[in-house]
């Protein structure tokens, strides 16, 4: 068999390179929750359960249909700090800190639920329902949810 | 005699001019690269730039450039990324981040002999850096599981079936910088230094591999 020539090869590596990386890319965007839109008035609670503290944000309405989105809320409305850090691949906002209560402090980090089920993606891709109860707890383990 | 000795060590360790530029070069692409890729969880420099410190310029570039990495990148992380968390969560993280990188190091440093200017060689270190970035993430996944995950109770599966999406992206940062960084370095180490020498061998003529 015909050995290839240095350009040959370059063209089949870059051939081979390429479909590799479109297939983990469409990979990547199908294993993605979607972004969430906004639509329109619901009634959600809020609340915050921080080290030996705790901050509700009750039967509100808010146009903010997420569970990142009414816990900034809520931050703004009550005046309590949010910080963050948003990732944009894979893309989701990772909260480190509320209140002043930093993640790692004692081995616990904040953690959601909604309706007692535990987040299982981004909580700005968590989209919220009327009715819904958004439970932020700074906690070591998973007790207490579903 | 002795400071002769040493100073042949450190020539040896380090090799000539050239190769520690390129050390350094391979260092500053594995700081900035990853500072300026934060937003990009698992897009990052330092596992390119730890391969490319075994594979091609070996010696003791091969554990210098990742721990030198992440002697700067480390204290940022732990002091302005993730702050507040135990010292012995990170201690113990931090061992698994630095032997994990230590050891994409020494993976390229046994594949050297066959690296070389040539597209199989860049598609040689393509090729294993995907193996080399999913062992990389399951190692580190038993830090993150037993210093995070463990105490509340969290099993490593879970932690496994969680680190899936950021191992596809992290498969995806190396795939694009391991042929885009890998073939310019590769460049690099063996151009020709004098226009009478094309065959120069990489970074070091004398270099014995």
């Amino acid at each position: 068999m015909r050995r290839l020539t240095e350009r040959q090869q370059a063209i089949v590596f870059g051939v081979a390179l390429t479909i590799s990386l479109a297939g983990l890319y469409g990979m990547i965007q199908a294993i993605q929750p979607p972004p969430v839109t906004s639509k329109g008035v619901l009634r959600a609670s809020l609340v915050v359960e921080g080290d030996g503290w705790t901050m509700g944000y009750l039967d509100v309405e808010t146009r903010n249909n997420t569970a990142f989105g009414i816990l900034l809320e809520a931050g703004d409305r009550k005046g309590f700090s949010v910080e963050w850090v948003d990732f944009a691949i894979p893309p989701g906002a990772f909260v480190t800190a509320i209140n002043g209560t930093v993640n790692g402090q004692g081995g616990k980090w904040w953690q959601y639920w909604v309706n007692d089920v535990y987040g299982d993606v981004a909580s700005n891709r968590k989209e919220l329902f009327d009715g819904d109860l958004v439970q932020w707890r700074f906690v070591v383990s998973l007790e207490g949810s579903a | 005699m002795t400071r002769d000795r040493i100073r042949g060590a450190i020539h040896r360790g380090l090799g000539g001019r050239r190769t520690i530029s390129l050390g350094l070069l391979l260092i500053s692409l594995g700081v900035v690269g990853k500072l300026v890729l934060l937003r990009y969880a698992n897009i990052e420099t330092v596992f390119v730039a730890s391969l490319l410190a075994g594979s091609v310029l070996g010696r003791w570039w091969t554990v210098i450039v990742p721990l030198s990495i992440l002697a700067i990148l480390q204290p940022l992380a732990w002091g302005a990324l993730y702050p507040g968390y135990d010292l012995e969560a990170m201690l113990g993280i931090t061992f698994f981040v630095v032997s994990g990188f230590v050891f994409i190091g020494l993976a390229g440093r046994s594949v050297r002999r066959r690296v070389l200017l040539r597209v199989k060689s860049v598609a040689l270190l393509t090729t294993i850096s995907v193996p080399l970035t999913i062992a990389y993430d399951v190692w580190t996944d038993v830090g993150d599981w037993y210093f995070l995950f463990r105490p509340a109770g969290i099993d490593f599966a879970t932690v496994l079936w969680w680190q899936v999406p950021f191992t596809v992206v992290h498969v995806l940062s190396s795939l694009i910088f391991v042929p885009l960084f890998g073939s310019g370095f590769l460049m690099l180490a063996y151009a020709p230094t004098t226009a009478g020498n094309p065959k120069a061998s990489p970074a070091e003529p004398t270099d014995s591999r």
